[in-house]
């Protein structure tokens, strides 16, 4: 069996899977574009070697040329990470072509998983429940869909098939609002993306994003690491996920369910190693499958905190072909552990993307504090990628510990050179309702704001204004210690006006 | 020196006094300054309260984070205070507006012409970075013009996009 694994990915994920090579023993091949010849991935990693040009499409991308890389190297191995071609079922079968070991599930699953209608009837003929709605029906006409709407209920959502981003999407209360609904989806979805077919769904109100993780060996055996609750989210991008979910809390027959059926949905497509399975709860505590995730996840490490098991060195192992250690039965949830995604994003600016050099950064430490990043102070976030600088992840005995352990562990986080959204998740930990996991999909963008938030919260305006003093007064000092009036030579008018034009 | 500077509504009145001491309205602090080797984080003593705050020079003045707030200062010695006084409005209201490009990207589509009205939040510019769509809008209403890009064209940060006079 293979002894060394080559990464095919970048950024923090890289960084966690060559630590988990090391904890296991084994040797590391890390790949890099043009903008990544000093990220911590390489210097990290045993042997790197260059991919091409930044563009993903022209380096991390490049299957062809990773396959060509591990066979020169002699890994046998490949982990894809998450994102870039860790979903690609394509690569997944050339690395077996190759006679690589591709550490996640079979090409086969990949496929079955990554067509929407496919998994959906998968898994409804194996008796999980999905969201009622018309996407296994192929494209209907206006006619067809007004008749199938009552049968479905309301309220429901028309969706754009080659949709995505909520272009397209309409909320219907009724049927006779429908008809004209039905028409106005059509042509926003012909004019986003060139195609006017619709589908029909169930709206899930107040709806919960809860996801579990599970694992599964060549033998045939397969558990659930519980679940986590990814509810938090702006324009379909997680920000913060916790293990256990506040809403599945005390009531573990609920969770047992949920995790049977989740093992069910993976079983469905014969699934191998780690794998995700994402479910839409009501308030009513109806659940039903949205998709399943066929690789690892952003947000695993919360489950890792919470049952002690380490998601990537098992991944490795089964990989291998080892058969799992534990049972169901062995798996217990213990304490609670929250993790905030820090983006490079300006949270008071539309959250547009920040890059530039990371000048200093302070990581925050001390007791139940873990950081995930790939970057270091000196490194350049670079707008080629996507914009996670770093994993928070604190874990407490309970939720409240957890709360206000990560209060203290954002405070402590600096990092200068990009704006980030760490002030968000600051206000985000003093909200109310967070605090009493009273929250949906919909909590973010509908009824939270950085204003509201810091209402009410002891201000420290005079310090600010005082701090802005002394460091514009310090300014002001030096700027008139540099220029002074004639020593350019040309008028100070001239000057100015030249130099402004310059920087139209 | 005397400044006055304005948080919102409200205005302070700071005196820098010698030897670590300075007045807002009137009342005096001790305080002990000191940037963080060289970085825009400072570090603040104000009768011995302890607070660490990042400042960033932006147009419209100072941006201070400061415990997870951000603080939007104007800071003005007393004369400049006057000039704008009597200019009685703010610097986007007149003049020419260039918008430049807040990071590298791609411009993805451009929803307005050369010579077209638009209104203040009007979406000018699309640009794509960080595998994310961000709308750049219009800061004030006004016309169109010098539209120096096009779609598939790739900026700089900081390039200027277009116009609005």
């Amino acid at each position: 069996m293979f002894n060394k694994v080559l990464i095919a990915n970048r950024g923090e994920i890289a960084v966690r899977i060559i630590r988990a090579c090391r904890e296991l023993g084994m040797q590391t091949v890390a790949v890099y574009s043009e903008a990544d010849r000093q990220a911590l991935h390489v210097r990290l990693s045993d042997e790197a070697y260059y991919l091409g040009p930044a563009p993903a499409r022209d380096s991390y991308l490049r299957g062809d040329k990773i396959i060509a890389i591990a066979m020169e190297s002699g890994a046998g191995g490949v982990h894809p990470g998450y994102g870039f071609l860790a979903e690609r079922a394509d690569f997944a079968q050339a690395c077996q072509d190759a006679g690589l070991v591709f550490i996640g599930p079979k090409p086969s699953s990949i496929a079955a998983m990554g067509d929407k209608a496919v998994a959906r009837a998968t898994v409804a003929a194996s008796g999980v429940p999905v969201v009622p709605g018309t996407e296994g029906e192929g494209s209907l006409l206006d006619e067809e869909l007004l008749s199938l709407a009552p049968k479905i209920g309301f309220p429901l959502l028309i969706k754009a098939t080659a949709g995505g981003g909520g272009k397209g999407m309409r909320e219907v209360q009724a049927l006779d609002e429908m008809a004209g609904l039905l028409q106005a989806a059509r042509r926003e979805a012909e004019a986003a993306f060139g195609d006017g077919n619709v589908y029909l769904e169930k709206l899930v109100e107040g709806a919960r994003h809860i996801e579990f993780q599970i694992l599964a060996d060549n033998h045939g055996n397969v558990v659930h690491l519980g679940e986590r609750e990814c509810s938090l989210q702006r324009r379909h991008q997680k920000l913060l996920e916790e293990c256990p979910s506040p809403f599945v809390g005390d009531d573990d027959e609920l969770r047992q369910l949920m995790g049977s059926v989740a093992v069910r949905a993976a079983q469905a497509v014969d699934y191998v190693n780690a794998g995700t399975i994402e479910f839409l709860v009501d308030k009513d505590k109806n659940f039903f499958f949205l998709e399943m995730n066929t690789r690892l996840q952003v947000e695993h490490p919360v489950t890792e905190i919470v049952t002690g098991f380490d998601i990537v060195k098992e991944q490795i192992r089964i990989a291998r072909g080892r058969q799992m250690r534990h049972t169901q039965e062995d798996i217990q949830l213990s304490g609670w552990a929250i993790d905030c995604r820090i983006n490079a994003e300006d949270p008071y600016n539309q959250f547009l993307p920040s890059t530039g050099i990371i000048s200093h950064m302070i990581l925050p430490t001390g007791p139940g504090v873990r950081v995930d990043t790939g970057v270091y102070p000196g490194f350049e976030i670079s707008p080629y990628y996507d914009s996670l600088i770093s994993k928070l992840i604190v874990s407490g005995e309970t939720r409240g510990e957890a709360i206000l352990r990560m209060r203290r562990a954002l405070e402590e986080y600096k990092i200068i050179g990009v704006r980030t959204n760490i002030p968000f998740h600051q206000r985000l930990m003093d909200s109310h309702r967070f605090m009493g996991g009273q929250y949906d999909t919909r909590f973010v963008e509908e009824r939270f704001s950085l204003e509201a938030a810091e209402e009410g919260k002891g201000s420290l305006e005079d310090i600010a204004a005082i701090l802005a003093t002394l460091v514009a007064h310090q300014q002001t000092q030096r700027a008139a210690h540099i220029i002074q009036r004639g020593e350019r030579g040309t008028s100070n008018w001239k000057w100015v006006g030249r130099w402004e034009r310059m920087h139209r | 020196m005397r400044y006055v500077t304005t948080i919102g509504e409200r205005e302070y009145l700071i005196e820098i006094l010698s030897d670590g001491q300075v007045a807002v309205d009137g009342v005096v602090y001790n305080v002990d300054f000191e940037s963080l080797s060289g970085q825009p984080v400072h570090s603040l003593l104000v009768d011995n309260h302890s607070y660490e705050g990042s400042v960033y020079p932006v147009e419209e003045g100072w941006q201070v984070l400061l415990r997870g707030t951000l603080y939007m200062v104007q800071v003005e010695d007393e004369r400049e205070k006057r000039l704008r006084a009597s200019l009685g409005s703010g610097p986007a209201d007149y003049g020419e507006y260039h918008l430049k490009a807040p990071m590298p990207g791609l411009i993805v589509a451009i929803p307005v012409n050369e010579g077209q009205e638009v209104a203040k939040g009007d979406v000018v510019v699309i640009l794509e970075s960080m595998k994310m769509q961000n709308e750049l809008k219009s800061p004030r209403a006004g016309k169109i013009a010098r539209l120096r890009i096009k779609p598939g064209d790739s900026v700089e940060q900081r390039a200027t996009l277009l116009s609005v006079v």
